[in-house]
């Protein structure tokens, strides 16, 4: 089908297709249904799409699978978009961690519920109400009780420590799964006779510290990486790629073998090649007039109009 | 002839063949090759081929078989009828190609061309006939795209065989004509009977002769087009006529492999302009460094939302 079609605008949809956590639609104990959320995202700094379901006490983030060329059949209709969202649950530290390390400037104790405030997000106070969220703060800030109050200062020691062990865990689960880290590009339907034993430590550790990236801020990605002691790899975009080739030593090149010896009167001179049909009838063309190849790249004569 | 076989899902391609006679097995045979329903926009093609002992050549012309397209529809089922009277020295095979067969082919991602099915089914048709064991001589076929060309190929393929392909070869040879009579005799019933696998509810039948420029047919077409899934299986899809009625009535289906103007596809696919790589040091500071997306979401086809 060569014809041209046009692409209309997506329409706005009012069904989605969802794979979410059972626990999101366990609403027996609570009376509140979960809802979809936008939250500031911590390693944008841009807004997100989050659910908070249970009454509040669980988090959970929002992918999205997207791929051009994909509708879906639901019921007896077509649904254009063919996305398959996923609602996954999520540790609500990752979005508190921002509003923490932005409280640290001030270097001083507060209560929570002063530091995770937002204008432009306001929900974000209802991330407090998670149920791991008060419990497990000590694991990114210090923590002190006067009168029967808590206060909070962020440590990023703390946080780095917090971190690690969360690559840690990812690392695990990446060999668990047998999640390709290498640099290879590899299939899953491909299965190695050889299980992959030669795949460093260092490739997990550095494909947990990427995902991981995914939900902190770059400067906490980079000090995490030195927290590992992973080396930070220079990108080949930024360096300039060698001019010329290597020389491997600076001792004075020799020749592997030794070619003079067919350098007998038997190879002094052989008749060119025979040419082609095709070479022999374009030899004889008349020549005349036309131009050689390269004048073709020399630079332009400019013309005026 | 006993259609139940293809009746019974005729989304695919189905083979229906007679009784082997005996004489075939022991002298030297001609065959004859021909079809029936190249050009409808409806209904399957039919293939059929028709073989007899090269001596009873002449037994065919008594019957007064000929090119079933001079004959009317009365005509052809009484000479079916005596084709298969005289089923002790003439054997016959078809092969009837759905509509889906021929929709599903044509227009699949490697494109495999109307000539190519045709040339692929004729062989399939003659190799049967070599594996039941009939003493094949000499083949006969109306041609299917340049003749020479086809001559060859199938020469090449039955070597052995003297293969003779010929336009109007339904009208020259009687063995052809019978073939032809076959074919048309199953296509005839096949497109009569049809039993639409869709829940169309009460098909109106009036659909004319199936070919494209037959005004009752192009109504029909028109009044059984459904937006979301065009046409039911009777309709072949890979047929301009059916397909601009969908580009112009229906909704519109991408694929993958759909050709799309260059520069939105490329940017479609964020391709980068060839002539951004030669600016000079690009890259170094970004006014815009966007946060890249960690490969194990990128590579899943993973991404995070901002709104619903």
């Amino acid at each position: 089908m060569a014809t041209k079609k046009k692409r209309a605008p997506s329409a706005q949809n009012d069904s989605w297709v969802v794979i979410a956590a059972d626990s999101v639609i366990d609403t027996h104990k609570h009376d509140s249904n979960p809802a979809f959320v936008r939250l500031r995202n911590p390693s944008t700094d841009a807004a997100s799409l989050y659910m908070l379901g249970s009454g509040d006490a669980q988090l959970y983030e929002v992918k999205a699978f997207e791929e051009d060329f994909h509708s879906w059949f639901v019921g007896q209709t077509v649904q254009r978009d063919g996305r398959l969202l996923f609602v996954t649950p999520m540790d609500p530290l990752y979005l508190i961690l921002p509003y923490m390390i932005k409280s640290d400037k001030e270097g001083k104790f507060q209560p929570v519920h002063q530091v995770v405030m937002d204008e432009e997000f306001p929900a974000c106070a209802r991330l407090l109400s998670c149920t791991r969220s008060l419990a497990s703060l000590n694991h990114i800030a210090e923590e002190k009780e006067a009168g029967g109050l808590k206060f909070h200062r962020y440590s990023q020691e703390k946080t780095l420590n917090w971190l690690k062990k969360k690559v840690e865990r990812t690392v695990v689960v990446l060999k668990k799964r047998n999640i390709s880290v290498g640099e290879g590009v590899k299939s899953t339907t491909y299965v190695r006779a050889k299980t992959e034993s030669d795949c460093c430590e260092e490739d997990y550790l550095r494909y947990a510290h990427g995902l991981i990236s995914e939900y902190i801020s770059e400067d906490l990605s980079k000090a995490l990486l030195r927290h590992l002691q992973l080396p930070e790899l220079t990108s080949p975009k930024e360096t300039e790629p060698p001019s010329k080739k290597r020389k491997l030593s600076d001792k004075p090149v020799k020749a592997g073998e030794d070619y003079t010896k067919f350098n007998s009167a038997d190879f002094a001179w052989k008749p060119p090649k025979k040419m082609t049909a095709a070479q022999k009838t374009l030899a004889k063309v008349d020549k005349t007039g036309m131009k050689p190849m390269s004048s073709f790249f020399s630079p332009k004569v400019k013309t005026e109009k | 002839m006993d259609l139940s076989s293809f009746e019974m899902d005729n989304s695919v391609s189905c083979r229906l063949a007679s009784q082997i006679p005996d004489v075939c097995r022991t002298e030297d045979c001609c065959l004859g090759i021909d079809e029936a329903g190249r050009g409808p926009v409806l209904g399957p093609m039919v293939y059929g081929i028709c073989f007899c002992p090269v001596s009873r050549k002449e037994k065919l012309k008594e019957l007064k078989v000929a090119d079933s397209k001079t004959l009317t529809e009365a005509e052809r089922e009484r000479l079916f009828q005596k084709l298969d009277e005289s089923r002790n020295y003439v054997g016959w095979a078809l092969q009837i190609l759905s509509p889906n067969t021929i929709s599903t082919s044509m227009l699949q991602r490697t494109k495999y061309n109307l000539n190519a099915l045709s040339h692929d089914t004729a062989i399939a048709l003659v190799q049967y006939a070599l594996d039941n064991g009939v003493q094949l001589k000499e083949v006969y076929v109306d041609t299917v795209g340049p003749a020479e060309k086809y001559q060859e190929k199938l020469s090449q393929r039955f070597p052995g065989i003297e293969v003779t392909v010929k336009p109007k070869a339904d009208s020259l040879f009687p063995i052809v004509s019978a073939a032809s009579i076959c074919a048309k005799v199953a296509r005839d019933r096949v497109v009569k009977g049809w039993k639409f696998n869709e829940d169309l509810g009460d098909v109106d039948p009036d659909y004319g002769s199936g070919y494209p420029n037959d005004p009752k047919t192009k109504a029909w077409l028109l009044k059984y087009l459904d937006p979301v899934f065009g046409y039911p299986q009777f309709v072949r899809f890979s047929w301009s006529t059916a397909q601009t009625l969908m580009d112009s009535k229906a909704v519109p289906v991408h694929w993958d492999d759909d050709e799309e103007d260059g520069e939105k596809a490329a940017q479609r696919q964020n391709n980068k302009s060839m002539l951004s790589y030669f600016s000079a040091s690009a890259g170094g500071n970004d006014q815009s460094q966007t946060h890249k997306t960690h490969r194990f979401f990128t590579e899943r086809r993973l991404r995070s939302l901002n709104t619903l």
